[in-house]
């Protein structure tokens, strides 16, 4: 089998697999929708990251550049997959503009979208300027503009960041934690302390789950050296007293409502499914799971398989993930991608 | 429908016409009872730091609520109310209103120092209800509490001459707290001294509360000593905002 291994989405999870299949030797050919590669990190705007704390534009474009000068790779920007057919060893996608690639393999590493908080009204979003989601923050930091009220451009007294929105809410059909957003908000609080010494930061929580290692750094970091306070309250309603956001809820600790003047307040979007996923699904003949991310097998004796035999998925496809995995999955899901191209795994383990 | 969270209403908040007519209906008494909102409309973002600033509240903001404090607290055992998780989380919200409600059990720490070891972040709660007790005696919210009043007659008595003297710093405790010196348990404790110390153990300790003899040399001491305090509460009146003077 000598056709590339064809990847779909260019971020960290499709970067990763294609530098992965080019330095085994073979070849692959990346597919990306926008018009340049690296994904949410790039294409949004992510200021540094979790947790290395390097800029996202050095840290991420450093892979794109590593796989854009790759001469085993070809990568397709502005492009979408019109259709998918064949069988492993002889896929055959086309393009939209009528280009076709043959491939051994697939792997779709198409990654999520950002929650769209105009589906939680009553917290404010779409009615009151200063009400941001955690990607324009991210936009604030990493443009150099620094935190500003987007009403007026003053810099905040006083800035509330609400976890869990669009995560953890059967309100909204989405039940799963977005897993990131509580040690991305603790990092992005620390950095509005730091950025501006004056401006307090509160963070209304259900729970923290800043998992692993994060704990430290972020949660008790955020505490202890930053001053950030948590408070344990989901919040009812965010309106305007006319000057400033209101925030409205109860302070379950205290068991006494609260309605506390704050110039900026921060959404923690979560990770829904990529918007296309239905269209992917259905091109690729692929699985979606109950909450609409692609459906990936066990991986006890798989790896990174979906339900079509000799197409992977990889990354936050597969549900909400954090970069340093989606890398990992990537570069996993090339080794399996590479594998099932050299013979089914059972027969070669016997 | 019942009332649930019944305990959540505070009588203060509870407003009754005992003579009241609306349009003509008479909703006089418990028909005209009224429940004033609870609700927190703001945080005094200052009271951390301040508390934060004076001597054993300098830990405050590690506190992540895990509530050993409460659990190992010597107190709470005898009064529920007396919280220092609670009071812990109060201040570092800036919850005033809510704190203060609860300044007079507050100072009644005993210092056991059971919270310093069982709190995992050290927090050292202990010190952190010193340093709110004394928070809210500079402001003016309580009157100087009784340890208060011994600790500051035991270290007049310390930079005045060097020693104690027992029954002065009790004198002198008592005069300040307006209690009676004639207490039951003092005079048994007196008469008990007479009958069984020797003579000469008496004569001494009668000498050195009528004479109050200085340790030798004390006055340079004394000197640096008063400076040291005068410049600690300077500072402690400064974080708090205060005037420089004044207090205690």
């Amino acid at each position: 089998m000598t056709k590339p291994v064809l990847i779909i989405g260019g971020g960290p999870a499709g970067l990763s697999a294609a530098h992965a299949v080019a330095a085994a030797g073979r070849k692959a050919v990346l597919v990306e929708k926008e018009d340049r590669l690296g994904g949410a990190p790039i294409l949004q705007g992510y200021a540094k990251l979790v947790p290395s704390h390097e800029w996202a534009k050095d840290a991420i474009g450093g892979m794109v550049d590593r796989v854009a000068g790759n001469a085993n790779v070809t990568v397709h920007t502005g492009a979408q997959v019109q259709s998918f057919d064949g069988t492993p060893g002889a896929f055959t996608a086309t393009l939209k503009d009528g280009t076709t690639i043959d491939a051994d393999t697939a792997i779709l590493a198409t990654g999520f979208t950002h929650f769209d908080s105009l589906n939680k009204p009553e917290w404010g979003f779409g009615t009151y300027p200063d009400v941001v989601s955690t990607v324009q923050v991210e936009q604030m930091i990493s443009s150099g503009q620094g935190i500003r009220c987007p009403s007026d451009g003053r810099v905040p007294d006083r800035v509330a960041i609400l976890l869990c929105v669009g995560s953890r809410d059967r309100q909204i059909g989405r039940e799963w934690c977005s897993k990131i957003c509580c040690t991305v908000s603790a990092n992005i609080a620390m950095e509005i302390r730091e950025l501006s010494p004056k401006t307090n930061v509160y963070i209304y929580y259900m729970d923290i789950r800043t998992f692993g290692l994060y704990e430290g750094e972020y949660y008790w970091g955020s505490q202890e050296e930053a001053k950030v306070k948590y408070v344990k309250a989901r919040i009812a309603e965010v309106t305007s007293d006319g000057k400033r956001l209101l925030v409205k809820g109860e302070d379950t600790l205290v068991k006494r409502p609260i309605a506390i003047p704050f110039d900026m307040v921060v959404h923690a979007i979560g990770m829904d499914p990529n918007v296309d996923n239905m269209t992917l699904g259905s091109v690729f003949g692929v699985e979606l799971n109950k909450y609409g991310y692609i459906d990936k097998k066990s991986t006890y004796v798989t790896m990174a398989e979906t339900s079509r035999p000799g197409v992977f998925v990889a990354g936050s496809a597969t549900g909400p993930e954090t970069i340093d995995d989606s890398i990992a999955q990537g570069a996993a899901a090339a080794i399996a991608a590479m594998n099932f191209g050299a013979g089914a795994p059972a027969q070669a383990a016997e | 429908m019942p009332i649930h969270e019944k305990s959540l209403i505070r009588p203060e908040n509870l407003v009754e016409h005992e003579e009241l007519v609306i349009d003509g209906v008479d909703v006089s008494g418990h028909w005209s009872t009224f429940i004033k909102p609870r609700t927190i409309f703001d945080y005094n973002e200052a009271m951390q730091d301040e508390i934060a600033a004076l001597p054993g509240g300098e830990n405050i903001h590690r506190c992540w609520q895990c509530g050993s404090c409460t659990n190992a607290c010597t107190v709470n055992a005898v009064n529920p109310e007396f919280n220092p998780r609670y009071w812990i989380y109060l201040i570092r919200l800036g919850m005033e209103e809510e704190l203060l409600r609860d300044k007079d059990i507050l100072w009644q720490c005993v210092s056991c120092n059971k919270c310093t070891y069982a709190c995992p972040r050290d927090v050292v709660p202990e010190a952190v209800m010193k340093a709110t007790a004394h928070w809210m005696e500079l402001k003016g919210h309580t009157p100087k509490s009784n340890s208060t009043h011994f600790d500051e007659e035991f270290a007049s008595q310390v930079i005045a001459t060097g020693k104690i003297e027992e029954s002065r710093v009790i004198r002198g405790f008592f005069r300040k707290t307006g209690q009676p010196l004639n207490q039951p348990w003092l005079a048994a404790l007196i008469t008990g001294l007479v009958r069984r110390f020797p003579l000469g153990y008496l004569m001494r300790m009668g000498w050195a509360t009528v004479f109050r003899p200085k340790t030798r040399g004390w006055s340079a001491s004394r000197r640096a000593i008063r400076e040291y305090v005068h410049e600690r509460e300077a500072e402690n009146r400064k974080a708090l905002g205060l005037d420089a003077t004044g207090g205690h």
